[in-house]
């Protein structure tokens, strides 16, 4: 392998790296602060993409934009969802196999209602701008991806200012770091709740529309991505949203070196494998090795 | 002391109507398929049979010992691939079905060893991912013709009744097994780890140990229920059996019937079996769309459900009846 081969592997999964984040990041949040595991956040990846999907065949929007688009309306129907049901669930300080199997409900739902509406042809968005490239110095870049990319970090960025500047992130700090103490200085847990699921979902809407723009889609669009959400958030330390940058920094890593070492087809065998390795290996993410290693420094 | 006697008397009179109930079920799947004498009943009622028992296997683990899976098309394939291996090189079909039942048992503690670390959901979350990569794995493999199938060549006649027997067999064998562990110290264990697992440890249980067991055995009459399809359809192929929604049936039927109890999974699998035969070839979408909706009403409103439902309308209307 000469070094350009291996710079653009890298670069490539750099790449991935941040639509894998923006991807993870909703299903953060919502464990962060419910301790539900949304396996439901497949279904909404998959609205988003079609969201994105029919307003660029219909009125010609821009995918990137339709993508942005898709935010604030799954934001809304996530909210809608979190009044609707989620609400229902009974409070519990870890993830119980109810809410484990209402959001399971939920995404079989969502998917079913998708062959409904599209069938189960693949989609896909091609655009003028689908194979046209940037080039990099000696490195050839797909110009989409470079953009997904773009918008994606633009998209951490605006959340962690969120996060860090105003009452709501706070609020959400404070439930995610301890709830019963946020509860007593006075952190309204239903309003910020049903805002995080609603943000949660957004961002599943807009990790959906992006991906639309990379890869092609049907309603059961959606597993393979769950299932590296699930990867990267337990290598982030699942609550933690920094966490979230690194897991899919790790799972693209791994994904886009295996090739050099395994069959492609065995690419998903792969993360999926991950999965289980790290859930027993790793159950604090590596944020907990870090930690334990600063400790005893 | 004179009220106490009246209630091991109601349950006695329960008894005897599920035993009756049972006798009379029993006779109707041996008799109806001979007297409707349709290949298309006969397959419907095969097909449900097949998932009642994967059902009442799913139950031992999930709803037992509240482990629940998403990865029970690991078993359902493995069994399914082992028979059609076997029978090709020309083993009993019996024997095969035994084969690819130990062999799912094998693969349910294999994986049982390092999945069972976790716990509840996070062990759900890796069933996933096992599942999935099983499947990846088995579109690949060479020996059994990877995405495109596996084609089985059996030298006998086809006879739809013997696979119906069998089938009814292994639900009988399935409903005696889990009725067996439901009252046995084994399945008291395995409810002691449902409630709380730590509590379960204290009083003795070994929850690692019991769970690997009960893995197994619930995979085993999984494996079998798989074997015993892949001799009926003479053809398997990975995203069939091993698919993800192969799971997600075996774990929607229990769920619907009831969670926990030896009938709800049978209510659940006949519910499932019948309807999913049925509509699956007039609406290939609605069926799962409804399953969806019928386990977030569950979920929320009847966490017992089917049995459970009709167990409490049987309650209130008992009430009535007493005012």
């Amino acid at each position: 392998m000469t070094l350009i081969d291996f710079a653009s592997l890298l670069v490539s999964a750099l790449l991935l790296a941040g639509i894998y984040s923006v991807m993870s990041v909703g299903m953060t949040v919502i464990y962060g602060v419910m301790k539900i595991v949304n396996l439901a956040h497949a279904g909404f990846m998959m609205l988003g993409a079609y969201f994105a999907w029919e307003l660029y065949e219909r009125f010609h929007v821009d995918p990137i934009l339709a993508a942005l688009l898709a935010f604030p309306v799954m934001f809304v129907l996530g909210g809608l969802v979190h009044w609707l049901l989620v609400r229902r669930l009974p409070h519990s300080d870890e993830p119980t196999l109810q809410s484990l199997l209402l959001m399971f409900g939920l995404w079989l739902l969502l998917q079913n209602i998708g062959y409904l509406i599209w069938g189960n042809t693949d989609r896909s968005i091609f655009t003028p701008r689908t194979l046209s490239v940037v080039h990099l110095g000696p490195i050839a870049v797909s110009t989409v991806r470079l953009m997904v990319f773009g918008v994606a970090v633009a998209c951490l960025i605006l959340l962690e200012v969120v996060m860090n500047y105003t009452w709501f992130g706070r609020s959400v700090r404070a439930l995610i770091q301890n709830r019963y103490a946020g509860l007593i200085v006075g952190v309204y847990e239903d309003a910020t709740a049903g805002l995080t699921f609603g943000l949660g979902i957004g961002f599943a809407g807009l990790a959906g529309g992006l991906l639309a723009s990379l890869y092609s889609f049907d309603p059961d669009f959606g597993r393979a991505f769950l299932i590296r959400a699930f990867v990267i958030i337990v290598l982030g330390g699942l609550d933690s949203i920094s966490g979230v940058a690194l897991g899919a920094l790790v799972l693209a890593l791994v994904e886009t070196f295996s090739i050099l070492f395994v069959p492609a087809g065995y690419q998903l065998a792969i993360s999926f494998g991950l999965l289980v390795v790290v859930l027993i290996v790793l159950p604090g993410g590596i944020a907990s090795v870090l930690a334990k290693v600063r400790r005893v420094a | 002391m004179t009220a106490a006697p009246a209630i091991p008397q109601t349950q006695t009179a329960g008894k005897r109507w599920r035993i009756a109930a049972l006798v009379v079920g029993l006779a109707a799947l041996i008799i109806l398929p001979l007297v409707v004498d349709s290949p298309n009943f006969t397959r419907i009622l095969f097909l449900t049979l097949l998932w009642v028992t994967a059902s009442i296997a799913w139950n031992l683990l999930g709803g037992f010992a509240g482990q629940v899976s998403f990865g029970f098309a690991v078993f359902y394939g493995v069994g399914a691939y082992t028979t059609a291996l076997a029978i090709n090189a020309k083993v009993n079909p019996f024997l095969a079905f035994v084969m690819g039942a130990v062999a799912a048992a094998i693969i349910s503690v294999l994986l049982g060893l390092p999945t069972f670390r976790l716990r509840g959901p996070y062990f759900a979350i890796a069933t996933i991912g096992i599942s999935e990569a099983v499947r990846v794995i088995m579109t690949n493999v060479g020996f059994t013709g990877g995405a495109s199938g596996y084609r089985i060549l059996e030298a006998a006649r086809f006879r739809q009744f013997e696979h119906y027997f069998t089938a009814l067999g292994l639900a009988v064998l399935a409903l005696a097994v889990s009725s067996r562990i439901a009252n046995a110290k084994f399945g008291l264990g395995l409810k002691a780890i449902r409630q709380d697992e730590d509590a379960a440890a204290d009083l003795g249980v070994n929850p690692y140990k019991y769970k690997l067991a009960i893995h197994a055995v619930s995979a085993a009459l999984t494996g079998a229920a798989g074997g015993v399809f892949a001799r009926y359809a003479a053809f398997v192929h990975p995203n069939g059996v091993f698919g993800f929604q192969t799971g997600v049936h075996i774990l929607l039927m229990p769920v619907i019937g009831g969670i926990g109890t030896v009938w709800g999974p049978v209510v659940g699998g006949f519910v499932f079996g019948i309807v999913e035969e049925e509509i699956v070839a007039s609406f290939p979408q609605i069926h799962l769309l409804l399953y969806g909706l019928l386990l977030i009403v569950i979920i929320l409103f009847e966490p017992g459900g089917i049995l459970g439902g009709v167990r409490e309308v049987i309650r209130r209307f008992r009430g009535l009846r007493r005012q």
